[in-house]
């Protein structure tokens, strides 16, 4: 290709390969070209490696690796180390087993996560719906974008803004007693309510997407057919969009269930002394003053292995054959 | 062009590579360590902001503030950089030193470099709390107490902790549980400090069953656990509580803001804590660090601002005369009040530590 800043004898001679006059011939021609950006441009195999590395190093450091460290501190006695050397023990994993004080919040937990996410399913489904199939297509961009408005915010600030909401001086009850519909605050932060309200808000989100993604993708004209076939509303529903929208409702179902099993900040804001979940136990391991890092790796890996394996279980029952595992 | 076909070889150089990327911090930290900057671990309102901006402008030192609410964490931060802490300076109090110097995380205190050491109160200068083996391991910030604190609006005075167990006030007290667990041994009758539990584990372990079963009894008088001062503050104001057991500077801070709160200390007593600065051991700036740790203890004014942000009583001299009236009224109790503080010590913590850590996780959980 010939183009203005070549050289005369590069415009010339053009199967000779490029040669650029001024600083970009320089430049070209100079060792450090040759040995960087010239070698990605002129071997392949550079070029492999460099788009293989950067996202292989991503995984292994972001993710993959800081779950390995996890479960290496996991099974030691010590950690730090003791100056006599590490011994590598399962008694961390024993621990959970032999201890019920962490088999309740264990079990807190995962029921809470199936609530949140069975909760959160049922009150963003309509709203998926609405936003894919009700709302006209040139201003649904515009609908959505309203629905994320919040989400720009960070989550601390919507944490910080649920507790203002539900307190006994928040907005709520200001309201209510200015209407004089309550003498008395009515109780609402620091317990289930709070904190199932507060989760919910921060991660719809994540089922709000998929839903849509999939929802959106129902061809209207399977709708029409089986409403000019006798199908009523909720036949419409159960037999048409329901298994359509199968995908998104296991995608957003899977994010919301990984994110809520895992929830810590919420919980430490807006739960009360009787909805203590297990994050809140294992993080009592890591930022207690004796040492219990190997407790609390171990613990993690268990939640780790339970919730994935939850996962799977329901990916495989909702999604049928249809849906791999791995 | 040549097919890419997977090799040992370029596998191998792929590895090294992603190596070489990973191994890279290790050598541009020290590079950068020599760099004009101070880092700080502390706690919330601990360094007046006025303060880090003359202290950056006159000596070009930039002041970066990592905020902790708590001396485990702290602790388990630290211990975790190991040899390449990440900050050069950290806020111990006195009766957590050992601990800390136990995994060698601290450096003695070099106060011929501090050449403002001579303006601490002279109650803080030789503080023994501060002092291990005839060696100084920080520079004494604030004292404070764990205090009653109550809204007078809505609650009626006490001299005791029983009223934290007030069915009146059901659903409506807060607490740290861990400080909570101490305070409750010493209303039982038993020693929350465990000093005089050394070697006596089977007694230890017994008495702080009794308080945390006590404290699981009653859990339906709280509202919420809380681990910040902040959080208690925020729920004061909101009105979400009626009476917690809280850090003196917090609630003191409500008081010079003028909400309608009392702090007390009840006639069972409670514990108090000396915060102090620490260098750390193999502190990236520790240069800088002793530069801040000098320019902090120039002036009252200085003292006078820590006060005013976090509420604790200032170590340095001459504060009293730089606060005003309702500052000093936020921060003065009785002296038959004052006598009932007993400072924790640093003897026994492992014991403490472990027995403590692990009742107050089965009160959350129970």
């Amino acid at each position: 290709m010939v183009d203005s800043s070549m050289t005369d004898s590069a415009k010339v001679s053009p199967g000779a390969g490029p040669s650029y006059a001024g600083w970009i011939g320089k430049l070209s021609n100079s060792p450090i070209y040759a040995a960087t950006i010239g070698l990605v441009a002129n071997s392949r195999m550079a070029r492999l490696v460099l788009l293989l590395a950067i996202p292989l190093v991503w995984i292994v450091t972001l993710h993959i690796g800081p779950i390995y460290q996890m479960a290496r501190i996991s099974v030691m006695d010590n950690y730090p180390p003791a100056p006599g050397g590490t011994v590598y023990t399962l008694d961390n994993y024993r621990l959970f087993f032999q201890e019920p004080l962490y088999f309740m919040p264990f079990l807190r937990s995962i029921v809470f996560a199936v609530c949140v996410t069975a909760t959160t399913l049922v009150v963003v489904y309509p709203v998926a719906y609405y936003v894919a199939k009700v709302v006209k297509p040139e201003n649904r961009t515009r609908a959505l974008l309203l629905l994320l408005t919040p989400f720009w915010a960070g989550e601390l600030i919507r944490t910080f803004s649920v507790i203002m909401f539900l307190a006994n001086r928040g907005a709520v009850n200001v309201f209510l007693r200015e209407i004089g519909f309550i003498d008395r605050p009515i109780i609402m932060l620091y317990n289930y309510f709070s904190l199932s309200f507060g989760v919910i808000y921060l991660i719809s989100l994540f089922m709000l997407l998929p839903l849509y993604s999939a929802i959106e993708k129902i061809p209207t004209s399977l709708v029409d057919a089986a409403a000019d076939l006798g199908a009523g509303p909720w036949a419409r529903f159960r037999r048409v969009i329901l298994p359509l929208s199968r995908d998104g409702i296991i995608s957003g179902c899977s994010l919301v269930y990984l994110t809520s099993i895992g929830v810590f900040a919420a919980p430490l804001l807006l739960g009360g002394p009787n909805s203590t979940i297990f994050p809140e136990i294992i993080a009592s391991l890591f930022h207690g003053s004796s040492d219990k890092w190997p407790e609390g790796a171990a613990f993690s890996i268990l939640m780790l292995a339970v919730s994935l394996s939850t996962v799977g279980l329901f990916m495989r029952v909702v999604g049928g054959r249809t849906v791999k595992l791995m | 062009m040549r097919d890419f076909t997977q090799t040992r070889r370029s596998t191998l150089k792929m590895l090294a590579a992603g190596t070489g990327i990973l191994a890279a911090p290790s050598i541009i930290r020290p590079a950068m360590a020599q760099s004009k900057v101070v880092n700080i671990t502390t706690y919330d309102k601990f360094v007046p902001q006025s303060f880090i901006d003359q202290f950056q402008k006159d000596t070009g030192i930039e002041v970066r503030i990592r905020l902790t609410d708590d001396q485990g964490k702290q602790y388990n931060l630290l211990a975790a950089e190991g040899n390449a802490p990440s900050t050069d300076i950290v806020t111990v109090t006195g009766h957590r030193l050992s601990q800390f110097i136990t995994s060698n995380l601290l450096a003695p205190l070099d106060t011929g470099r501090i050449g403002n050491w001579n303006k601490l109160a002279p109650a803080y200068a030789g503080a023994p709390q501060l002092t291990i083996d005839g060696k100084t391991y920080g520079v004494p910030l604030l004292a404070g107490f764990e205090g009653l604190v109550r809204n007078t609006d809505y609650t009626k005075a006490s001299d005791s902790w029983e009223i934290m167990f007030d069915e009146q006030y059901k659903e409506l007290t807060s607490y740290i549980v861990s400080d909570f667990l101490s305070i409750t041994m010493r209303y039982q009758g038993t020693d929350g400090d465990y000093v005089t539990y050394e070697g006596k584990d089977a007694e230890a372990l017994e008495a702080t069953n009794k308080a945390r079963d006590f404290l699981i009894k009653n859990k339906g008088q709280v509202r919420k656990y809380y681990d910040a001062g902040s959080e208690v503050q925020q729920m004061f104001v909101n009105e979400d509580i009626y009476v917690a057991q809280a850090w003196s500077g917090p609630a003191a801070k409500l008081i010079m803001d003028g909400h309608p709160i009392e702090l007390s200390i009840p006639k069972e007593g409670t514990y108090g804590f000396l915060y102090s600065f620490n260098v750390v051991n193999n502190a990236p700036n520790a240069e800088a660090a002793y530069k801040f740790l000098d320019a902090m203890l120039s002036s009252p004014e200085i003292g006078a601002a820590m006060t005013r942000q976090s509420g604790f009583a200032s170590a340095f001299a001459g504060v009293d005369t730089v606060l005003d009236e309702k500052e000093r009224a936020a921060m003065t109790l009785p002296d038959e009040q004052l006598q009932r503080i007993q400072f924790f010590s640093s003897k026994n913590r492992k014991m403490k530590n472990d027995m403590i850590d692990k009742a107050s996780a089965e009160v959350k959980a129970g």
